[in-house]
């Protein structure tokens, strides 16, 4: 199944949409819709095959490619040539979010039939944004890397910024600003090991480090920098309290459709980032991070779930939840044994699908009653009942019951955090009463109640917009009640981890 | 049989997930699912029960978790405690999916009732198969779902709204404890299985002070779900929900979920006397405190709430004096008497289309059905002789008694006089004296919630001879077979217990036989005589309004201090880095005047600034 070039043509494949819509007229609205949902399909099912390839007992190595792209001299040090390749490569996590991508792409672009204006345009960035997205897991080098990350940015300020909603300008300047002082930390520390190390592949960077515990190549107060640094840099992304202010006005202002990807994919590039990096690159500096790690984990949740408590607005309710609910990754890495990375991982996947799925409802509801409003909405139960249903089966799996994915991963991440720190963790669990608290008080209020008299002339979910909820639904589930079919994938990925740890 | 076990609880697992999906088009035929698959349920559970009889414990299992090293796994086993449970939970559930054809008959989300019921179903045959902690806790869970689910059923009430979300966010208080004390267990124990656990706790894996610190996280969870004091103010506020959800939930299964899990885990309870201690006590005192308030309650279903939570206290005081066999035997008969006098008042209810006592009266002639059936399920509660509450509670007392808890011994017997009485107060209020309220359509209910309600008479009346003193203890030899952490088959006690306990329950029905029956004593003499108590008793101590004050409040002043927070200092870094960005590009933009001269100073500068640099460095920064 593995030709050349697999992944390359994975990545790129929303291109062929792009260039196709140049060709189409900016009025054919349904056409154009058409082909962005289209353009998203061969990336799914690329990375469908592969992965089922992968449980089949492929090598993922297979798919690693490697081009020459570009050679300098340094003038300092005659006779070495330093390179930077174009090279792609994944392994079981990088899999895993690849397909995740994907499919939240492709659920996305379904969702987008509620963009009222440019379609064109919109589809467009929505695919550049996918390229970049998938290219920012698919990357073996950190450059290669970076300038993936820099394409998911463009596309998102513009998304915001002309489709969002009343204070778009505004989120969309605050989102740049945010994410391009991010990106600037980001790239010392890129810059920073390349020159260092002499090269920008990943691996090589990994081993070099490894080997280096005499702290020849960095210094090891620089090493501590550098994670310093890294942490900061994805820590925008995640985002780590304080620096999530911009991402609450992203939740809000942001088309409902491009929040599926915000909340589902861009903010995990954080943890992927704090993953790959941190712990791969810096393995001894992040073993002496992890308590601040998983304190900040445990105020991300429980500032997050205190917020959210208080808010009217139903998205910024699931804006702090996301906030809360990437404590629980934090919580994971800090404990930093198996059951807490993996938890992680698990919560990086399991958020992605239920905030996808819950902002997919933001925008059916925003639909009919023109506002998210909690104040303004009630009784979806008589005027909605399937779109209520659906509501409460994802505030149910946000707040973690059992059976679906947020438990799993909340469980494995709590799990690993008491065994290290047992003290914190008993603080976090009030994390859990106060999720379940805020997110009944808000999803009761909208679903539950006498509905509105001016608000019972509504249509329920419409099969387009109901499948993609049973998608995602029956992710949910899956993962809830077979655990197993992630796991089996990531155990290579942690191993590795933990064995840069030092067993 | 056994094999077969992991079937008990796809049935109506099958129900809920058809009904959710295609129950909008089915409407009324939805509850003939119901009923059915419930009903296969309940004789493949009483298949496994007879099985299980003739051979020993039987447990299958896969893998469902891989975690570094640790396997967890998942699967079900055939025990005692769960085969007997089995039957209880499958009959009383086929019992009300058949009741409720009656009394929701005509509702128009009826297919969504049923799938809620059979989504219920599941989870508590679930929680009863479980081999494991982990297994435990996740229907442990579920369970409270389909409870928040059926409470919330009418949800375009502010009540039931209320109602559900409370009991869903008290309870998850509770679970956390449990959840904390299984994670704590795990780490122990190195496995979430409970043989394994055992093992580990008589092979004194584990520190004493771990185990008290375990097992009372552990209760907590516990005290959640079983309504115990002091977080048991969702269960009479759950009774928003219909009542047939109230007899299967809030009665005979979910909220005894509290005492089968220490039940099922006593080997370690055991082990910890502080743990046991705590058990009993907080057992006791939630049994007095809420029969106290059963006596001014004003709501049919309301008295049989805080009755629930009270006879709940005596099986965790039985539990806590380390009477296994006696918890376990009030759990079932209580399951059936409770599911009895709800099955009974929810037929009132359908026939006078009220809940407040003080509307009705009378009922006896009208009901020539129910009404003995109520008084069957009445007497059974009081512990009057030959019934089988009367059997079970003995056990309890005796269980107190010859542990050495005296005072709690005397609490017990005094809530037992409190039971008594207001039960039967509600008896007399409801079916004898002078109609209070419109009567002219009351009407018998028809033969598909009578039916149910002769089952559980029955069983009421005769469950406690399955364990008597008087012609054996079959039930606890069973139960305590070939296991010793769990005590004796049977207690023996002073024979005077029996009399004094049949003295008191006799005490409490003259009493209220006196004071609403034949009135001899006027009603109000004692919220006349002593106003304070009779407001403190009637507003259930207050303890709403405490939690409203200090936790509800407290929580949000918090959150609201956060957004403070959130406001000025997260706030004021963003603003920070916004004015410092354009601060500099003003500064930039300063130069940017369009005069010549000042663009030739700044570059005759830049050129100075940079033949200085060549000069000294030669050009490299080292």
């Amino acid at each position: 199944m593995m030709f050349p070039y697999y992944l390359s043509l994975l990545v790129f494949s929303p291109l062929i949409g792009i260039l196709v819509l140049v060709f189409i007229p900016k009025v054919k609205e349904p056409f154009i819709k058409l082909i962005g949902f289209l353009a998203t399909l061969p990336a799914l099912i690329l990375t469908v095959i592969a992965y089922i390839a992968h449980r089949n007992g492929a090598e993922l190595s297979e798919l690693a490619e490697k081009v020459g792209w570009m050679q300098f001299v340094n003038p300092e040090m005659a006779g070495k040539i330093y390179s930077i390749d174009y090279e792609l490569g994944v392994d079981g996590f990088s899999l895993l979010m690849l397909m995740l991508t994907a499919l939240l792409s492709t659920l996305a672009a379904i969702a987008s039939i509620h963009i009222k204006k440019e379609w064109k345009g919109y589809f467009m960035l929505f695919l550049l944004l996918e390229i970049g997205m998938l290219g920012v897991f698919a990357a073996e080098n950190l450059i290669l890397f970076f300038i993936f990350f820099e394409i998911t940015l463009i596309p998102t300020f513009f998304l915001i910024g002309k489709w969002g909603y009343f204070e778009k300008e505004k989120a969309a300047f605050k989102f740049l600003v945010y994410n391009g002082l991010g990106s600037a930390i980001l790239l010392i520390v890129i810059m920073v090991l390349y020159a260092r190390t002499g090269t920008s592949n990943i691996e090589a960077i990994m081993s070099i480090m490894a080997s280096d515990s005499d702290h020849l190549v960095v210094s090891a107060g620089t090493k501590m920098g550098l994670l310093i640094a890294l942490v900061v840099a994805f820590g925008v992304k995640l985002p780590i309290f304080p620096l999530h202010s911009w991402m609450v006005e992203v939740h809000v202002q942001a088309p409902p459709s491009i929040v599926m990807l915000h909340a589902g994919i861009l903010l995990k590039i954080g943890a992927y980032g704090l993953i790959k990096f941190g712990m791969g690159i810096f393995p001894d500096q992040f073993q002496s991070l992890a308590v601040w790690l998983a304190v900040l984990g445990v105020i991300n949740l429980l500032y997050g779930a205190f917020l959210a408590f208080i808010q009217t607005d139903f998205k910024k309710v699931l804006a702090y939840s996301s906030i809360s609910h990437m404590g629980v990754v934090l919580i994971g890495l800090g404990a930093l044994n198996a059951a807490g990375i993996q938890g992680a991982i698990f919560q990086v996947v399991s958020h992605g699908l239920i905030a996808a799925l819950l902002f997919l409802l933001v925008s059916i509801v925003h639909e009919r009653y023109g506002t998210s409003d909690m104040a303004k909405i009630s009784g979806l139960a008589k005027s909605m009942p399937i779109a209520a249903g659906i509501l409460l089966t994802a505030a149910l799996a946000s707040l973690g019951i059992p059976g679906m994915s947020g438990f799993i991963s909340e469980f494995m991440a709590f799990l690993g955090l008491f065994k290290e720190m047992p003290v914190l963790a008993a603080i976090g669990c009030l994390g859990i009463i106060m999720t379940a608290a805020y997110l009944l008080r808000a999803v009761l209020s909208i679903t539950f109640g006498e509905a509105k008299r001016e608000n019972t002339e509504v249509n329920d979910v419409a099969p387009l917009e109901a499948i993609p909820a049973a998608i995602l639904v029956g992710l949910i589930v899956l993962i809830g009640v077979y655990p197993n079919i992630l796991s089996g994938s990531l155990t290579s990925t942690i191993e590795t981890i933990l064995l840069g740890m030092g067993g | 049989m056994m094999e077969n076990a992991w079937i008990i609880p796809l049935f109506p697992l099958l129900s809920f997930l058809f009904l959710i999906v295609f129950g909008k088009r089915l409407r009324a035929v939805s509850a003939y699912i119901g009923i059915f698959l419930t009903f296969a349920s309940f004789i493949i559970s009483l298949l496994v029960l007879i099985a299980r009889f003739g051979s020993p414990t039987y447990k299958a299992e896969g893998i469902w978790l891989t975690i570094g090293d640790y396997q967890l796994t998942a699967g079900y086993e055939v025990n005692q405690l769960n085969a007997l449970m089995l039957v209880i939970v499958s009959l009383v559930s086929f019992l009300v999916h058949m009741y409720s054809k009656g009394y929701m008959h005509g509702d128009g989300r009826i297919s969504v009732f049923y799938a809620y019921l059979g989504l219920f179903t599941f989870a508590m045959l679930g929680l009863v198969l479980s081999p494991n902690l982990l297994q435990t806790y996740i229907f442990w869970e579920l369970v409270g779902l389909g409870s928040f689910l059926l409470i919330g059923f009418y949800f375009y009430k502010e009540e039931a709204k209320a109602a559900a979300k409370k009991a869903f966010i008290m309870t998850r208080i509770g679970d956390v404890g449990l959840f904390i004390g299984m994670i704590l267990l795990f780490w122990q124990v190195g496995s979430f299985e409970y043989d394994e656990i055992f093992a580990a706790v008589s092979a004194g894996m584990i520190s004493e002070q771990m185990i008290t610190l375990i097992a009372l996280l552990i209760f907590i969870g516990a005290v959640g779900k079983s309504g115990q004091f002091p977080l048991h103010t969702w269960l009479p506020d759950a009774m928003e929900g219909p009542t047939p959800v109230s007899a299967l939930i809030h009665a005979a299964t979910m909220v005894a979920a509290g005492v089968y899990l220490v039940a099922s885990m006593f080997p370690l309870f055991a082990a910890s006397e502080t743990a046991m201690m705590t058990i009993a006590i907080i057992g006791a005192f939630t049994a007095i405190f809420a029969a106290s308030i059963g006596i001014v309650q004003k709501d049919i279903k309301r008295v049989l709430a805080y009755s629930t939570v009270s006879q709940l206290g005596f099986m965790m005081l039985a539990l806590g004096s380390a009477g296994y066999v006696a918890g376990v035997f009030h759990l079932m008969t209580h399951a059936f008497f409770k599911a009895l006098l709800f099955l009974a008042a929810g037929s009132v209810i359908h026939a006078v289309h009220t809940q407040d006592i003080e509307k009705m009266g009378g009922l006896w002639k009208k009901l020539r059905v129910t009404g003995p059936l109520f008084l069957i399920g009445t007497l059974a509660i009081s512990g009057v002789p030959l019934l089988s509450g009367f059997f079970s509670k003995d056990e309890i007392l005796v269980s107190t008694w010859v542990h050495g808890h005296t005072f709690l011994f005397w609490l017990a017997v005094v809530a037992a006089f409190f039971t008594a009485f207001y039960m039967f107060r509600l008896f007399f209020m409801v079916f004898t004296g002078e109609a209070r309220g419109k009567t002219a359509n009351v009407k018998e209910s028809p033969g598909v919630m009578v039916i149910p309600m002769l089952i559980l008479a029955v069983l009421a009346i005769g469950a406690g001879y399955v364990n008597t003193p008087w012609f054996g203890t079959f039930l606890g030899d069973w139960l305590t077979e070939g296991n010793q952490a769990l005590g004796h088959g049977h207690v023996e006690g002073p024979a005077w217990i029996m009399v004094v306990a049949t003295a008191v329950s006799l005490l409490g029905i003259l009493l209220a036989w006196l004071m609403y029956g034949k009135k001899t004593i006027a009603r109000d003499w004692f919220s006349a005589g002593v106003p304070t108590v009779y407001g403190i008793l009637a507003n259930k101590y207050y303890i709403d309004e405490f939690y409203k004050m200090t936790i509800v409040k407290g929580t949000t002043a918090f959150s609201r201090i956060l957004h403070f927070i959130e406001v000025i200092v997260v706030e004021g870094i963003m603003k920070m880095v916004a004015g410092i960005i354009s601060g500099l590009s003003k500064l930039g933009s300063r130069f940017q005047s369009g005069q010549v001269q000042t663009y030739g100073t700044v570059a005759f500068l830049g050129l100075a600034i940079l033949v200085i640099f060549f000069a000294v460095t030669g050009g490299y920064l080292k």
